[in-house]
């Protein structure tokens, strides 16, 4: 590598260290100070690391709220992935495979979807006419809408490259429409599945603005709101905060790990070998 | 072993007529070869037959039965594709075995079959591999094998071959014809290569433009083809043809002479002509001459003879071999 390599490659290094490892080196830091430590907000070391303390408290606060936080939050997540990967596969299967005016009228709704942005009071009023609001399974219904467009989109475009011979061998095996889904194309969407599973989940369970809109109700908490828990009833109770910033970034974070090498995997690979 | 009847059959893409009446009777147990230039509809025709593409109309039987409105897995077709379909996330042995799963064959039955196809395509140490750990003859054998599997009664290939090697490609082309006499199967096969169609084919169904040119066995096409299409189309290097001037002097509209019936000579001959370029085939050498009046010529002469590029040879047609149109 040559010297200019070097000093590129030491500068992204230090861009990438600033921007991702500091912020959560000092949330880090100060989830293990006490209260008192924590309001001056800075960089220095704990004088007491009460890492264990401030843990216990922080999942103890407001009757276990975070736990249940977690629960509806994975309910919501596993639930609207589900609906998504089904529902986009089918329906990115249709539209490449059978083009006709409807399926074009389908595709333009799903390209409007992407491009309009969502209003929130007209969604509410909705939701409370047929009874979901304030409910998981309007705001599970509500994620897969939002989802639905980019993920029929990247179904489509994965499905686009699959051989036609392969539905048509099929046909002439004695596959049903529903038997070419499951049994040849579904199997081949694998790696764009898995791509949709670890984008789609981190972004449903990350998310703040729509449970905060549709979803109000002490029972219905999800992890990004559990940070309100901090700000109302203990203003100074920074350490808490930053505590329950570091519970809720584990799961994104072992679902990161974990499937690292599919996500790259799922966004490289266009072609299946016929 | 069935017979294929195809009565006035049609096929509109838009506006666009692609089949246009096709009538066609394919004889039980024969292999019967479809060629034509590209995009003459030869894989529509086939894909009708198999029912994945709907007829505009006309009609369609496979064994005295009316499959015209037959799903294509009723009409009790198997179909090899050019890029052979394989299921990328099946192992052989499933890719084989698809149709008899889906069928809900007994598990021991559809072992046993499976079994008994791998061994007379020798797939039989490839069964537990996936398609991309096969080199594309074990490939095409296992799309051969899907078939062989489903005990058709009409075969149907579009291209098996074109995308193998010439090596591979005539190796297969003897392993088919072996298959044929074995199974005796009705066969239904579509290439644009006309050494294919004249090797391996009981019929040749030479198409144009969406109409059937001429049917016949190979030596019939080759040695009286019906129409100056044919003519071209069939013998390799192609036939000579010659509009204008030298057919009206030879009384016919288009006048053709092949290659091969050319009789060569430096001293003396009917046309006089400067050669062009020499390619050398071993035992046959093609001539490419420039005749005056004429234009290009093609000659077919003994591989022992020496020409070189600029000599100045004559040629002259064997009066028997002629053809006047
Ligand atoms: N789905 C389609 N929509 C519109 N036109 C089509 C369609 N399929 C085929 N055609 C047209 O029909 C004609 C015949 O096509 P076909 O595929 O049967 O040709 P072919 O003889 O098999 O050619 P090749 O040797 O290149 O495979 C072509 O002109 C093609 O453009
Ligand atoms: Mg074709």
């Amino acid at each position: 590598m040559t010297r200019r390599g070097y000093i590129i490659g030491a500068i992204s290094l230090l861009v990438a260290f600033v921007v991702f490892v500091i912020p959560f080196l000092f949330v880090a830091i100060n989830a293990m100070k006490t209260a008192q430590d924590a309001s001056s907000l800075d960089f220095s070391l704990p004088e007491r690391w009460v890492f264990w303390e401030n843990l216990v408290t922080t999942v103890q606060t407001r009757d276990y709220a975070l736990l249940l936080a977690y629960w509806n939050s994975i309910v919501i997540t596993v639930c609207a992935i589900a609906l998504l990967v089904v529902f986009g596969a089918m329906v990115g299967f249709v539209i490449q495979r059978r083009p006709s005016r409807t399926s074009r009228v389908v595709y333009a709704f799903i390209l409007a979807g992407l491009m309009i942005p969502p209003a929130v009071v007209p969604t509410i009023w909705v939701l409370q006419g047929i009874n979901l609001f304030k409910t998981l399974n309007g705001m599970i219904l509500i994620q897969v809408a939002y989802g639905l467009g980019f993920t029929v989109l990247l179904y489509r475009a994965f499905i686009s490259t699959i051989p036609r011979e392969l539905d048509e061998a099929a046909i002439i095996d004695g596959a049903k429409p529903w038997q070419i889904f499951f049994r040849v194309v579904l199997p081949l969407l694998k790696p764009v599945t898995l791509t949709i599973i670890v984008v789609q989940s981190i972004t449903i369970f990350n998310d703040f603005t729509h449970p905060l809109y549709y979803l109000p109700g002490r029972e219905n908490i999800t992890v990004q709101l559990t940070l309100y828990n901090f700000q109302s009833q203990f203003v100074s109770q920074m350490n808490l905060l930053f505590m329950n910033i570091l519970l809720i970034t584990i799961p994104p974070l072992l679902v990161f790990i974990f499937f690292n090498r599919q996500i790259v995997a799922g966004m490289t690979s266009g072609a299946v070998k016929g | 072993m069935s017979r294929v009847e195809l009565k006035d059959l049609r096929k509109n893409f838009g506006g666009l007529e692609v089949i246009k009446g096709v009538d066609l009777t394919v004889e039980p147990g024969e292999f019967c070869v479809f060629v034509g230039p590209s995009g003459c509809g030869k894989s529509t025709l086939l894909r009708m037959i198999s029912g994945l593409e709907e007829q505009s109309s006309g009609t369609i039987e496979i064994g005295g039965r009316d499959v015209t409105r037959s799903e294509p897995s009723e009409r009790g077709i198997a179909m090899v594709f050019q890029n052979y379909a394989l299921y990328p996330h099946l192992s052989v042995r499933e890719n084989i075995g698809f149709g008899l799963s889906l069928a809900r064959t007994p598990k021991d039955e559809m072992r046993r079959k499976v079994e008994t196809v791998a061994e007379t395509l020798q797939l039989t140490d490839y069964l537990e591999r996936k398609p991309k750990a096969l080199s594309g003859g074990q490939r095409q054998r296992v799309a051969i094998g899907r078939a062989i599997v489903r005990d058709p009664e009409v075969f149907l290939f579009d291209e098996p071959l074109s995308n193998l090697d010439a090596a591979l490609r005539s190796q297969m082309r003897i392993e088919l014809t072996e298959l044929h006499e074995r199974l005796r199967a009705t066969m239904i096969y579509v290439t644009h290569d006309q050494v294919e169609a004249m090797t391996m084919a009981d019929k040749i169904v030479v198409l144009n433009g969406g109409r059937i040119e001429q049917v016949g066995t190979p030596m019939e096409l080759y040695e009286r083809p019906a129409t100056p299409f044919v003519a071209g189309f069939i013998g390799s290097p192609r036939m000579n043809l010659f509009e204008g001037d030298l057919a009206r002097e030879m009384g016919c509209e288009v006048y053709g002479i092949r290659p091969e019936h050319l009789e060569v000579s430096e001293t003396e001959g009917r046309w006089t002509g400067r050669v062009r370029h020499v390619e050398r085939l071993g035992a046959d050498t093609i001539l490419h001459l420039e005749v005056e009046a004429l234009g290009p010529l093609l000659a077919r002469v003994d591989g022992s003879r020496t020409f070189n590029p600029g000599q100045t040879v004559h040629a002259t047609p064997n009066t028997d071999k002629e053809f006047r149109y």
